[in-house]
């Protein structure tokens, strides 16, 4: 009914205006038409795909992708191909449909969809390793990670990162969550700080090429040359972290002394092997001389040899000092 | 004078009519420009409000900034501007603030402008608020990030030798004299990032990072417990003070390039240089051991004792990084690095004033060759990648990859007094290592729906070290070398449902001879016993290698499925299993890691969503050593054999996450929208010991109970949190948050740091167990505009 009214009010709209010569209709109208289509590149798809659209479309202006005065800014068939045979008939796709899920119509292969966005960002220093990366080589699209439409992609932003990374990265998520971890459930870390998803030349995608240069990034102190070093500290701070969570603090693999058994055996321990002890006297030595051993309890091996990282001091080459 | 205007009656007329009809048919499109211009322009949002936490507890706070219990503001902001928003205006000039979490430690503002396509400058200031402990207690005065600590003159000593109790009988008054101190340091992060576009092919950026942490973290510290101070002390007891270590430093890191591209190839060239500074070179602290030798009273009994920090150290490196596309289907990727990490931070002192008599100097005589190490490292990096996709539905590529650390700090000897006084001569060893890594991969479309990737790849790794006084060797495994085959295969059994697995096998083989050395004194190459002469294997008994140097054989498979039942229904299940087995007859023996996750989201609605998810994860590890005690004999190959003198160590790490998510939008004529996030994780780590050559008796002594299993390391962490919003008026949403977490820890640590029951030779610290149940009220107001 309500549409029965409108169309006769406004035939007596468009009658009256026939009548009214010499007033012109109020210029918002013109723009109310089509607020979508006033920038003409992509007016060809916003006509239809306009803020009515379920998914916010139109946001892509809020975006870099929108910013029309940077001569590099590409319309909406720069990505989605020309689409000739979608403009003559909704029931045929666009030539690029981006995604994984199946929607209206099937996404394209993700190689294909990724060179819509290579044809600019390819020759980015931060994607040169993208060809042969592990996630190219995992055959994801960069809208597996990225929401281009939105005026806030999540992975783009430090505090919402890891949840993008998290839906594939469950294991990681997991120990993100530990009671040793980085301040990355908290937003304060993201995934890229260590990272760089396009590819690189380290290992596990890591943003610098070795892992000590990376973890130098924030912890330069470790970075040395100290006077004594540690040889496994110098090549490779996983030997005893893992960096995304533990049950150990700080971020370790294992609690010492059983840490610095794998790597020093019998004759390196003051007493050896340890069990019970390592409770110290509330696992049943109470009595004296029942001392647990500071080998074992507390920080174990660390109660002394506490600059595993590395000793700047002359009389330190036990790293005692 | 024509007073009556028929033409203009119509025209009124026409006007109401209009008017009417505009209300009716204008407005609906008017909201359309509104709608389209809410999508168009940015939505600028000011949150304010409070929030209020019930507990203090520094673990719970340890980075979301609710340290203690009471209130917090709570305030964010998110405003975006600029022409290049108005598709009217010939501009691409746009600009953003943000902030959150502002009345908290953990606060971030940062604020951007650019002229998109020319230049940008982004300004960013973060704050971190990193918790050690707030219960840790020591008797030692000082400033928490200070480096000079003092015990209270009536503190007295601790004159116990090794072997009998200690802090068990603190007196009365010692034990009042201990206070708390919170351990936490605190970052502060500055940053500006510029970047200019010359033109199309040519662009630079220059980044700047300044990084200020300080407070302290806690450390271990062993003092001379066997000195000969003045008056004759030979005390041991409370030998090992924790101390807080101070962390007072600055980083700052610099990143500047300049970036070509060409039609078929781009190239960056760059430079990273990190500078890091530390205010102090040293740590000093009072030891409260000592003999009531005559002459010794109060704070005159103290030992002084001092240890290094780390050095203030820089590292300048040079990049460069390109890629280069020869066709369409065949591109070249490739980059180069050279660093030069220097460290001359002067040594920590080595002459320490006691407070009676001479100081006490670590150094023998003339054993101080120089007074800084003058440190320098250089790094070394290359790397080539060649994909090729000329064959349909083929991928091939070709890598190489070259990682060096060549340390050419020089090597001197180093004759000082141990932690019992005694003579100790060393030599440093600037470790040395390099990489080479070859792989190759292809890559096959099989059908439509089926792919498979099969990779190899090639590692040699080197260990050296420079011109060791004495020559002698100084790493365990001077090369290794691995192969490793990857097998990947991915399905799309049907349109929704994705399968993939994989399975890799890698066999590493390490040149892990016994090598001759003396550990810490490496110029001593004549073979002998541990104390004076190199030995065996560094010391290490024959045969026994440590887990990263020894020959491994890895298998690992893994697998997952992925199944949109619906549109509205996805379901996920993934799982991993590794095995490592070393070849060493001592040292780790083998290790598995296994894992599951089961995931599934259901969007019910529009905006309503739920999700589930479960991870189970599983770590082992074995490990064989040979006992102590079995002096110099034991160190040829025959003497150590199972089960005469060598025990077994077990690890094994248990991890179940499960958690809920739920989302409900549209609520109350879409005006309520709520957030559900239940979690809960149980992780536990355990140590099982088995002493196979032991008799009972020695099992069950009573200062080593060398048998069994400890009590596992246990965390167990409960969370709830319910948020709300709601739309009060076009503009303005409420926010109400509740957040219940609760931990429950168990962990042997803490055992042996409670008054009373620590070792003999360690001061208390009495930290506690970080458990805590925390509930937290948040409640805001977010204006939009």
């Amino acid at each position: 009914m309500t549409i029965f009214i409108n169309i006769i009010m406004l035939c007596g709209f468009l009658m009256a205006s026939a009548h009214a010569e010499g007033v012109q209709p109020p210029a918002a109208t013109a723009s109310a038409k089509s607020p979508a289509q006033m920038i003409d590149r992509d007016s060809e798809c916003t006509r239809c795909h306009d803020e009515n659209e379920t998914k916010p479309i139109l946001s892509i202006y809020q975006t870099a992708h929108g910013n029309k005065a940077d001569a590099r800014t590409p319309s909406c068939q720069s990505c989605h191909g020309e689409s000739v045979k979608h403009l003559a008939s909704k029931s045929d796709a666009p030539d690029v449909i981006f995604g994984a899920k199946k929607t209206v119509y099937t996404p394209n292969k993700a190689q294909d969809q990724n060179v819509a966005c290579l044809s600019c960002h390819e020759k980015d220093p931060k994607r040169t390793h993208w060809q042969g990366g592990a996630h190219q080589a995992a055959d994801l699209s960069c809208t597996s990670c990225h929401v281009v439409h939105s005026a806030h992609d999540k992975v783009r932003e430090k505090p919402t990162q890891a949840l993008v990374c998290f839906t594939c990265h469950q294991d990681q998520k997991a120990q993100a969550n530990k009671f040793s971890h980085h301040p990355i459930p908290e937003g304060k870390i993201a995934c890229s700080d260590c990272h760089n998803s396009h590819g690189s030349a380290g290992p596990k995608l890591l943003v610098k090429n070795t892992v000590t240069e990376t973890c130098y990034t924030c912890h330069a102190e470790k970075r040395g040359p100290f006077l004594w070093e540690h040889q496994p500290v110098t090549e490779d701070c996983t030997n005893c972290h893992t960096p995304h969570g533990s049950n150990i603090t700080p971020l370790l693999k294992s609690r010492p002394p059983f840490m610095c058994d794998e790597c020093h055996d019998g004759t390196h321990n003051s007493i050896s092997p340890v069990a019970g002890s390592a409770a110290g006297i509330q696992g049943g030595l109470t009595g004296a001389p029942a001392n647990p051993s500071t080998s074992f309890t507390g920080r174990a091996c660390m109660n002394c040899h506490s600059m595993v990282h590395g000793s700047n001091d002359p009389a330190g080459a036990l790293l005692q000092r | 004078m024509k007073t009556h205007n028929e033409k203009m009656n119509i025209s009124i007329l026409s006007l109401a009519v209009q008017c009417a009809l505009m209300t009716i048919v204008v407005l609906p499109l008017s909201a359309a420009a509104d709608d389209a211009a809410a999508l168009t322009r940015p939505t600028n949002t000011i949150e304010a409000g409070s929030i209020y936490s019930s507990q203090n507890s520094a673990r719970f706070g340890q980075y979301n900034g609710l340290n203690d219990g009471g209130f917090y503001g709570l305030g964010g902001f998110d405003i975006r501007g600029g022409d290049g928003y108005d598709q009217s205006k010939n501009s691409a000039l746009r600009w953003k603030l943000n902030g959150s979490n502002l009345g908290t430690t953990s606060r971030t503002v940062d604020g951007s402008v650019g002229d998109q396509g020319k230049w940008k400058v982004n300004l960013g200031y973060d704050e971190l608020q990193h918790n050690i402990t707030d219960s840790y207690q020591t008797p030692l005065q000082g400033s928490v990030g200070g480096n000079n600590f003092t015990l209270p003159t009536n503190f007295g000593t601790v004159n116990t030798a090794t072997g009998k109790p200690g802090t068990r009988f603190l007196t009365p008054a010692q034990a009042s004299d201990f206070q708390t101190e919170k351990e936490y340091v605190s970052r502060k992060n500055g940053s500006i990032n510029t970047s200019y576009t010359f033109n199309d092919q040519l662009s630079a950026q220059i980044d700047y990072n300044h990084l200020d942490q300080s407070g302290a973290k806690l450390i271990g510290t062993g003092t001379q417990g066997g000195i000969n101070l003045p008056g004759g002390s030979t005390g041991k007891a409370e030998a090992i003070n924790m101390i807080m270590n101070p962390t007072s430093y600055q980083t700052d890191n610099v990143n500047a390039a300049l970036n070509w591209k060409g039609d078929k190839g781009h190239l960056t060239s760059g430079y990273y240089g990190s500078i890091f500074h530390d205010d102090y070179n040293s740590l000093s602290w009072q030891g409260a051991q000592a003999t009531g030798a005559s002459g010794c009273a109060g704070s005159n009994c103290y030992t002084n004792n001092t240890m290094s920090t780390a050095p203030s150290n820089s590292l300048h490196q040079a990049n460069l990084t390109g890629g280069y596309n020869f066709t369409q289907t065949t591109k070249l990727a490739g980059g180069f690095s050279y660093g030069y990490n220097t460290q001359n931070s002067s040594y920590a002192p080595t002459l320490i004033p006691q407070a009676i008599g001479t100081p006490y100097n670590m150094m023998q005589a003339g054993g101080l060759p120089t007074s800084s190490l003058n440190g320098v490292v250089e790094t070394t990096h290359g790397d080539l990648k060649l994909t090729n996709q000329s064959i349909k539905d083929l991928t091939l590529t070709a890598g190489f990859k070259f990682n060096e650390r060549d340390n050419n700090t020089s090597s001197n000897t180093y004759k000082y007094k141990d932690l019992g006084n005694a003579a100790f001569t060393g030599v440093n060893t600037p470790y040395s290592n390099s990489k080479a890594q070859y792989e190759a991969s292809a890559a096959y479309r099989l059908t439509k729906a089926q792919n498979v990737t099969l990779t190899y790849n090639h590692e040699n790794i080197k260990r050296w070290c420079n011109g060791v006084v004495g020559g002698a060797e100084c790493v365990a495994s001077p090369s290794t070398n691995e192969d490793k085959v990857d097998l990947t295969y991915r399905l799309k059994a049907f349109e929704a449902v994705n399968f993939n697995a994989g399975y890799s096998f890698a066999d590493r083989r390490a040149d892990a001879a016994n090598y001759l050395a003396n550990s810490g004194n490496y110029a001593n190459t004549t073979v002998g016993g541990q104390n004076s002469n190199s030995v065996l294997n560094g010391g290490n008994y024959a045969g026994y290698v440590a887990y990263p140097y020894a020959s491994r054989i890895q298998n690992m498979g893994k697998a997952g499925v992925t199944w949109q039942v619906s549109q509205k229904l996805d379901v996920g299940v993934n799982g991993r299993y590794s095995y490592d087995s070393y070849d060493a007859t001592l040292g780790v023996q083998n290790g598995r890691s296994a894992g599951v996750n089961v995931d599934t989201t259901y969007s019910y609605a529009e905006n309503s969503t739920v999700s589930a998810y479960w991870n189970w994860q599983n770590g082992q590890r074995n490990l064989n050593s040979g006992t102590t005690g079995n002096g110099t004999a034991a160190y040829t190959p025959n003497q150590i054999v199972a089960p005469l003198n060598v025990w077994n160590n077990q690890l094994e790490d248990n991890s179940n996450t499960v958690g809920l998510m739920t989302r409900r939008g549209g609520l109350l004529n879409g005006k309520l929208e709520v957030i559900g996030d239940a979690s809960y994780a149980l992780d536990t780590t355990g140590y099982s010991t088995q002493v196979p050559y032991s008799t009972a008796t020695a099992c069950g002594n009573s200062t080593q109970l060398t048998c069994g299993s400890l009590s596992p390391i246990k965390n167990e962490i409960m969370s709830l949190k319910l948020t709300g919003h709601y739309k009060v008026h076009k503009n303005g949403k409420v926010a109400l948050t509740y957040m219940y977490q609760k931990l429950n820890s168990n962990d042997y640590f803490y055992y042996g740091q409670q008054f009373g029951t620590t070792p003999n030779s360690l001061m208390p610290t009495n930290l506690q167990m970080q458990s805590y149940a925390v509930n937290v009220v948040a409640l805001s107001y977010n204006y939009s505009f």
